[in-house]
């Protein structure tokens, strides 16, 4: 029987500054050997331990193609990700998942890809995006829409060119407000949708971002003429376990840790919205 | 495999038991509540109220429980394991009591997750339940599937007091039947008349609970009533005390935090929670689904007729009434799902 909330212990191997309030991390478990044998999905999430202060659950934010770290952006929002903005490169901290469910990429073979994000929901859509970049060949086009409030605020900058190379890839940004340099375009996300049009023909759109963007996606992606079941997000809910125990993640019967994060439009426009 | 127990060998049988493991059962504290206490001597055994005021729940699901130890110093981190738990006897705990266990032990390995600090603690634990010849007026486990005053689920003996003083007593698992072969002595066979006896009290002790609920109505009244004006109302006398989900044998949700001593050493923790409590579903940044009273009311009640049924086909509630007499502004659980609308 092993215990289901002993964390792994890790390394943080190296960190990166992303925004004014975001901080990529990449871990290594001390156990190398339970490193290697260590897997998880896009779309699951794992717990961090801050030895001495908590626990915290963070999206992986790396793909398992591309695993020799474990890899997390975290905003500082609350005591346990203020504490892993402290952590320097070498510190020890304590992993335990994966948890929940993943994107069903087996189901989206053939298909197009549009990610829509925003802000720091980026971090939960990059190891979706790079897992399809990585296995390309499955899938045809794949288009990214992503925004944030100012160029300042776009997560993994120094990501987008290798993302732009993949044959039939296309990003696209925008801010909020531009700044004086920006190329890219100027309008909330929805906006921009909808000047994009992506057909819904053979396509998922997958999103992630703010509350009040992902209301106004869905409506614009509902009016492009995608159905309910073509629209993937992931739900962020206040967790303890991670399991299924604790009790607190629940939308109605659901548990957001057990059931989700991931949900399609379908299943979440049944539920009450109580997440 | 039916057995007799007198009514004095019941205590040759309780000091026969501490004096080699630690026995919990209805006892006085300093202020003269009955509740389940370590006991030390049969003679402090309080077998006569029905209800302790708590249940036993929190002898193997403790209310606050050290996961482990965390040192965190030059060499690295080291996780240091609690030990493992000691063997224990729940004694005279009552036949909802000791269903609640049952909820429970589904709950702590539910999913493929063996939550192992629950399993070990319950391993080594011994239920002996008491049938009740008594039920009171907040009882309402025949409401429930299996509940009864004589239902043996999730004990390991199950004692019926008889006419004559003494008790039937009845093993349903190996530990319960190691207990009575390890007190061989204090046993004698039990006839058929005294099984028959227990049918007799089973049939009393049930007509003496007047309510009955029909629970799988009430699921039918809740699927569509999440937004139903009825919780705008029915929760305002809720004062938000939590005090119902404390009581509850079923009420198994919980947080888990860190509590540093220096900067060296610290625990990780894991103790009860309530859905009453309005930073329960608050997120990190103040977003939070259930901002008010309401919606948490709504929750619980949800969760124990509605949700855990889809999940567990059975309601997260045992009919003990404990959060009825519990309850400062007198909320009855019965009522409140009955009225659903
Ligand atoms: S005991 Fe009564 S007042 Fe207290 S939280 Fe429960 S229902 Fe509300
Ligand atoms: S986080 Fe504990 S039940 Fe979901």
């Amino acid at each position: 029987m092993s215990n289901i909330y002993k964390p792994h212990i890790a390394k943080v191997m190296d960190i990166k500054v992303e925004t004014g309030d975001i901080k990529s991390f990449k871990f290594q478990f001390v156990d190398q050997a339970a490193q290697k044998v260590f897997t998880w999905k896009s779309g699951q999430f794992l717990i961090l331990n801050i030895f001495g202060v908590g626990e915290a659950v963070f999206t992986f934010a790396n793909p398992q193609t591309r695993n020799e770290f474990i890899e997390c952006s975290i905003r500082k929002v609350g005591l346990a990700s203020e504490a892993a903005h402290e952590l320097e490169v070498g510190d020890t901290v304590g992993i335990r998942g994966p948890y929940g469910n993943w994107f069903p990429f087996e189901k989206w073979h053939g298909k197009n890809l549009l990610y829509v994000a925003g802000g720091v929901g980026l971090a939960a859509l990059r190891s979706p995006i790079e897992f399809s970049l990585d296995n390309k060949k499955d899938f045809k086009n794949i288009t990214i829409l992503y925004g944030a409030r100012s160029p300042m605020d776009l997560c993994y900058k120094d990501k987008f060119s290798d993302w732009e190379q993949v044959k039939d890839t296309n990003m696209i940004l925008t801010a909020d407000k531009g700044a004086e340099g920006w190329k890219h375009k100027v309008g909330f996300v929805p906006a921009v949708l909808k000047e994009v049009h992506p057909s819904p023909k053979d396509t998922v759109a997958i999103i992630c971002g703010p509350p009040i963007m992902i209301k106004f996606v869905l409506k614009e992606l509902l009016d492009l003429g995608f159905t309910p079941e073509q629209i993937i997000t992931t739900l962020e809910m206040r967790m303890k376990c991670g399991l299924g125990k604790c009790g607190r993640c629940n939308v109605k019967h659901l548990y957001i840790c057990k059931d989700g994060p991931v949900f399609s439009y379908a299943e979440l426009k049944d539920l009450p919205e109580e997440y | 495999m039916a057995y007799l127990i007198s009514k004095e060998n019941i205590k040759v049988l309780l000091d026969a038991l501490l004096a080699v493991k630690e026995v919990y059962a209805p006892k006085k504290d300093a202020e003269e509540t009955v509740l389940f206490g370590k006991l030390a001597g049969s003679s402090e055994w309080h077998g006569d109220s029905l209800l302790t005021h708590t249940t036993a729940k929190d002898k193997v699901y403790l209310q606050s429980e050290r996961f482990f130890n965390i040192k965190k110093d030059k060499d690295g981190v080291r996780i240091e394991e609690a030990e493992e738990p000691e063997e224990i006897v729940i004694f005279g705990c009552r036949p909802c009591d000791a269903r609640g266990f049952d909820i429970l032990n589904k709950l702590f390995n539910w999913n493929n997750y063996v939550d192992e600090y629950y399993t070990k603690r319950m391993e080594k634990t011994t239920i002996v339940s008491i049938s009740c010849l008594k039920p009171e007026s907040t009882c309402f486990c025949t409401s429930f599937a299996k509940g009864s005053p004589v239902d043996a689920t999730g004990s390991d003996v199950l004692l019926t007091p008889l006419k004559n003083g003494s008790y039937l007593a009845e093993t349903f698992t190996e530990k319960g039947k190691g207990l009575i072969s390890n007190n061989s002595k204090l046993f004698a066979e039990a006839a058929e008349v005294d099984t028959k006896e227990k049918e007799l009290f089973k049939t009393e002790a049930e007509a003496k609970i007047v309510k009955k609920i029909d629970l799988a109505a009430v699921k039918k009244l809740m699927e569509p009533a999440f937004e139903s004006a009825y919780w705008d109302t029915v929760h305002l006398p809720c004062v938000k005390c939590g005090a119902c989900t404390f009581v509850c044998p079923t009420c198994y949700c919980f947080d888990i935090t860190e509590k540093a001593f220096d900067n060296i050493n610290s625990e990780r923790v894991r103790s009860w929670d309530t859905c009453m409590n309005e930073l329960f579903t608050r997120m990190a940044g103040g977003v939070n689904p259930r901002t008010d009273t309401k919606k948490r009311f709504r929750q619980r009640f949800m969760h124990k007729f509605n949700y855990h049924v889809d999940n567990f086909k059975e309601e997260l509630c045992t009919g003990c009434g404990r959060c009825i007499k519990a309850c400062p502004v007198s909320i009855d659980v019965r009522k409140v799902i009955e009225g659903v609308k």
